[in-house]
């Protein structure tokens, strides 16, 4: 069965997502025992971000950027499905999708160890102009395809 | 037009989420309105009603909040599981067990919220999702071969 190669990234962000989930657990585990954190004493309804502030920033970065992993790639996830089912997911929209993935990976890299913002931020920026790109390719076909641009 | 099966769990994890929309708004609405948060006219930012709130109440909207996290990753990884038409019984044996389990997630979460058991669920999904995407990695590959 033939499918849209921009499927392959896809997967690969999803893979990616899950090492980081793997690296804040196992970043966080070290930082309980630390402060001495087990389940016998968390008090009912803790969530991660209670950390903040207490736990040591560095492991919680891990956390920052798995969260940050669940927003814009989410965006990401559904222009890329839609342009294999539009059928426009190889060539330029293709390798847009992999330079998305390859910066949010740096990016998850930058922000889980040194965190220096100004790189976390141009990582960012690149890694949404890929986003647009693809989105501005599917947006233009739908207006092209509605007869509304004629080119 | 035939499709995957796999598409049926999905479907009832959107529809869970949904419930849990309700039953947030149905605790936190009565719980506003008892702390006279309900007179704010302008808005407050993120994380607000966590001061102002019963734990309890911001328990279900933690969830909420929750299930746009993780199980975005699980919609991606399942449309595209139904897209190469994959309708092995274990694939959607997994897919059912990360929707049972997350359902169970939402239900700590919105009641007693006791962390153990609820990393306990969040990893045992976690590790579903894990199998769900080397198997739709194993796939992709098998077929580009």
């Amino acid at each position: 069965m033939e499918y849209s190669p921009i499927l392959l990234p896809v997967v690969a962000l999803v893979g990616w997502t899950l090492l980081v989930m793997l690296w804040m657990l196992v970043s966080r585990m070290s930082e309980f025992r630390r402060m001495g954190v087990s389940f016998g004493n968390i008090p009912a309804g803790s969530r991660g971000a209670d950390l903040e502030g207490r736990a040591n920033p560095s492991a919680q970065w891990k956390s920052h950027n798995y969260n940050h992993l669940m927003e814009q790639p989410t965006i990401f996830y559904a222009i890329a499905i839609t342009l294999a089912l539009m059928g426009m997911g190889s060539g330029m929209n293709y390798w847009l999708a992999w330079g998305y993935v390859g910066f949010r990976v740096l990016h998850s890299l930058v922000q889980c160890t040194v965190n220096i913002v100004a790189y976390r931020f141009t990582l960012f920026t690149l890694a949404t102009l890929c986003l647009m790109a693809m989105t501005l390719h599917a947006g233009l076909r739908v207006l092209q395809d509605c007869g509304i641009l004629d080119f | 037009m035939t499709y995957s099966p796999v598409l049926g769990p999905l479907i009832a994890l959107a529809a869970w989420t949904l419930v849990m929309f309700v039953w947030m708004y149905a605790t936190r609405i009565p719980a506003m309105r008892r702390a006279g948060a309900l007179d704010n006219r302008i808005g407050k930012g993120p994380g607000h009603l966590d001061s102002v709130l019963p734990a309890e109440t911001q328990w279900k909207a933690h969830n909420y909040n929750h299930l746009m996290e993780q199980p975005t990753l699980f919609y991606a990884v399942v449309l595209i599981l139904a897209m190469m038409g994959d309708r092995d019984h274990t694939t959607l044996g997994f897919a059912w067990a990360y929707v049972g389990l997350r359902i169970l997630h939402s239900l700590i979460q919105s009641t007693v919220n006791v962390v153990r058991y609820r990393t306990i669920i969040f990893a045992l999904a976690s590790g579903c999702l894990f199998l769900l995407t080397i198997r739709l990695t194993a796939i992709l590959v098998r077929t580009s071969a």
